[in-house]
């Protein structure tokens, strides 16, 4: 690791160091009233629990290892996982399919499947609220009964730091998708580089604690080697919010100089000032530089997934917006015995990553598993961060980062045990590239399979 | 009776959960905790003659099929004596004893390539599971001469019966339990520790049928004699940070 990271990484520390993670802001004060009922009003088409029963809202990176490593050490317990999709399509690797590098099917998986092989039950629909003194999660497939329950839904956008009009945000959600949340904007992404034909594609990295620090980077690399080898007169301009490349700088910064040079324009310190869709330009920066687009994917600031603060369990803190307002250590709600929030939802400063969800729910299936058998909470374990971005496709070369993190009392000190693989030339950047897709796939394993 | 008949008698036994007193020092495990009896099986080179411990090279990858056609598993001849009577958890809480390492110098170990937590294993294409020599920087861990495993990052101690030391994996590898004879022969008699073979199988389906011609024919038991090679001879890649 270089000392530019170990900056880049203290950044992002003294940040969240800032950030006491339990007391603090707007809090909601914890509600036991008994809600009007909302959503169905008759109860989810459930067999009784045969066992304690913990429902995981959100059948993401977080929600399945959760679900499968509660039901895996308390085999007693009876676990529902309720997901509003019916399909999970994974955000990891999903820039190599925007590339043509992998197929749908590579990333696409099936959630029947993760619930037979981990005996669990999959419940297809949207949770819409909780009533905390009955202990239900409403759904729009009717309620369901919990003695646990996991709030794990991700990210939600956050287009307010942007001051765009309610109509322009709705525009720039269709017409201009991240790419950070659903798979559709994934296939809109996709389809816009299938028919572009020239000039600016233009992509933002927000600033606050973004989903997936390198992934704007690794998309901008790959978009790049698309242009090129198709021999598109195109270029990305990468309109960052932050002052520098946020991780991996060395590695993407080599990348961007050394094999894109007339394709990738790397702006920094470029914090979106305002967006003209009409005209196709945006305004960014402290001096207000005008940048023109033939075509773009428009990331912005992310905040706690909504469902957290229609259950009143959200809080906002340094980074974002309405994260779960918990308990760093157990996940616990504040305020509330045997609620938690995990995954990106959550409000610790971690990397929010794929691996760092997974890693971060097996921990916390077997919390609530030494919960349920013994009414006991085991030692805290860090989350673990393990993150490839390819910087070419096919053949795929990459760069890694490896971290986990650590703890000066209730506030998060920062990184720690940080180990960075830059090298995406040669033999070193294609093993890389090897190794990428063989965590991709251990992660598809360990989520779907027993 | 020739001598090669002889085994097969021997193997012809086949896969047996092993009662505590049947198991001699030799075999490594402690008390039959955890440790399955597969054919007693002699490690050889390409041509067919026996593999002698005092000739292995230090620190090197080799590999071997045990105890089943279709899964591989790591020898190494350590610079050092292991640790002795180490205890050992698996991921589910029971608790075993790995007695250490063999031959003359108590330093030969073998472990199942099948990383516990994502099944990553050495196979033909790619290797991205290996013992790291003493002189190379990992990624996983600040130790070096320890095994890594390069898709998540899991760091195993080879002295301490693959003990894990950092990362994902929920417990250590399982460990091949070797005997080291007087004529400097070597040996695989069993698996000691929790193993993933059946999880292996399900998962690696059609990767088997590519390798090994099908699942049925990988989930043969190895009988008599299992080749030894260099893990560079073995794989395309072996690919380590
Ligand atoms: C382009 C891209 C590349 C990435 N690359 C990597 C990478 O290489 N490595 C890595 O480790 N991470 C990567 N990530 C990050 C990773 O995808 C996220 O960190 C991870 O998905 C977070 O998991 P999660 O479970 O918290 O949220 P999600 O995976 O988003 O899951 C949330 C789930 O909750 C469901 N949900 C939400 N609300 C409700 C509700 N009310 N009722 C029912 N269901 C609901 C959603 O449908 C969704 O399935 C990448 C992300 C992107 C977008
Ligand atoms: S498969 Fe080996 S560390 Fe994940």
């Amino acid at each position: 690791m270089n000392r530019r990271d170990i900056l880049k990484f203290g950044a992002i520390s003294a940040a969240a160091a800032t950030a006491t993670l339990t007391g603090c802001t707007t809090a909601p004060k914890p509600d036991n009233s008994v809600k009007p009922a909302v959503g169905m009003g008759s109860k989810a088409p459930l067999p009784a629990a045969k066992g304690p029963r913990v429902v995981i809202v959100g059948g993401g990176w977080s929600g399945l290892s959760v679900a499968k490593y509660t039901k895996k050490f308390a085999p007693n317990a009876d676990v529902v996982l309720v997901e509003q999709r019916t399909q999970f399509h994974s955000c990891p690797i999903s820039n190599l399919y925007l590339v043509g590098a992998v197929d749908l099917e590579f990333i696409t998986h099936d959630y029947l499947q993760a619930a037979r092989e981990n005996k669990y039950t999959y419940f297809n629909a949207s949770a819409i609220g909780i009533d905390k003194a009955q202990k239900i999660v409403k759904t729009t497939n009717g309620d369901i009964d919990y003695d646990y329950l996991v709030l794990s839904p991700g990210i939600d956008y956050d287009y307010s730091p942007w001051n765009v009009d309610l109509a322009t945000e709705q525009r720039l959600r269709t017409e201009y998708p991240a790419g950070f949340m659903s798979p559709s904007e994934h296939m809109t992404i996709k389809s816009k580089l299938e028919d572009f034909e020239g000039g600016n594609f233009i992509i933002t990295v927000p600033g606050g604690n973004y989903r997936c620090l390198p992934a704007p980077y690794e998309r901008a690399c790959l978009i790049a080697d698309y242009f090129k080898k198709n021999e598109i007169d195109g270029k990305v301009l990468i309109l960052d919010a932050n002052h520098d490349i946020t991780i991996k700088s060395e590695g993407f910064h080599s990348a961007y100089d050394e094999m894109y040079k007339d394709y990738v324009e790397y702006v920094p310190s470029a914090a979106i000032m305002s967006i003209d869709l009409e005209n196709k330009k945006v305004i960014a920066g402290e001096l207000e530089d005008e940048y023109e687009f033939t075509d773009a994917a428009f990331y912005p600031h992310v905040r706690g997934g909504k469902l957290l603060e229609v259950c009143g369990v959200a809080k906002d803190n340094a980074f974002n917006k309405m994260e779960g307002n918990i308990d760093p250590f157990t996940y616990e709600v504040i305020g509330e015995k045997n609620i938690f929030v995990a995954g990106d939802a959550r409000p610790m400063g971690y990397s929010k990553s794929g691996n760092t969800s997974n890693s971060e729910g097996h921990y916390l299936g077997k919390l609530i598993a030494e919960r349920i058998l013994n009414n006991k909470d085991i030692k805290w374990k860090s989350p673990l961060t393990v993150c490839y971005s390819a910087v070419s496709a096919m053949p795929n070369h990459a760069i890694s980062v490896r971290a986990e993190y650590e703890f000066k009392g209730k506030t998060l000190a920062g990184f720690t045990n940080v180990e960075l693989s830059q090298e995406w030339r040669g033999k070193t950047g294609e093993n890389n590239g090897k190794a990428l897709m063989e965590w991709a796939k251990g992660m598809y394993r360990d989520m779907f399979n027993a | 009776m020739q001598r090669r008949e002889f085994f097969k008698v021997v193997a012809g036994v086949g896969a047996v959960i092993v009662a505590p007193s049947l198991i001699t020092t030799d075999l490594r495990a402690d008390d039959g905790r955890l440790y399955k009896a597969y054919n007693k099986v002699q490690l050889v080179d390409g041509d067919g003659n026996p593999i002698l411990a005092s000739k292995l090279v230090e620190e090197e990858n080799y590999i071997f099929n045990y105890p089943f056609v279709g899964v591989s598993s790591i020898l190494i001849a350590l610079p050092e004596k292991t640790e002795t009577n180490v205890k050992l958890k698996s991921e589910s809480g029971e608790e075993y004893i790995w007695k250490g390492g063999i031959g003359k110098k108590g330093n030969i170990v073998a472990y199942s390539s099948i990383c516990s937590h994502q099944m990553t294993h050495v196979n033909k294409a790619e290797s991205f599971i290996s013992y790291q020599k003493r002189c190379q920087k990992t990624m996983a861990c600040p130790r070096t001469g320890v095994m890594v495993c390069a898709s998540h990052l899991s760091a195993y101690d080879v002295h301490k019966g693959s003990e894990v030391i950092s990362g994902p994996a929920p417990q250590p590898l399982a460990s091949i339990v070797l005997e080291h004879h007087d004529d400097d022969t070597l040996w695989a008699v069993g698996v000691l520790g929790a193993d993933k073979f059946h999880e292996f199988f399900k998962a690696f389906k059609s990767e088997l049928k590519e390798q090994y011609g099908g699942a049925r024919k990988a989930k043969k038991k190895v009988k008599d004699t299992a080749q030894l090679v260099a893990l560079a001879d073995f794989t395309k890649d072996i690919i380590q940070y």
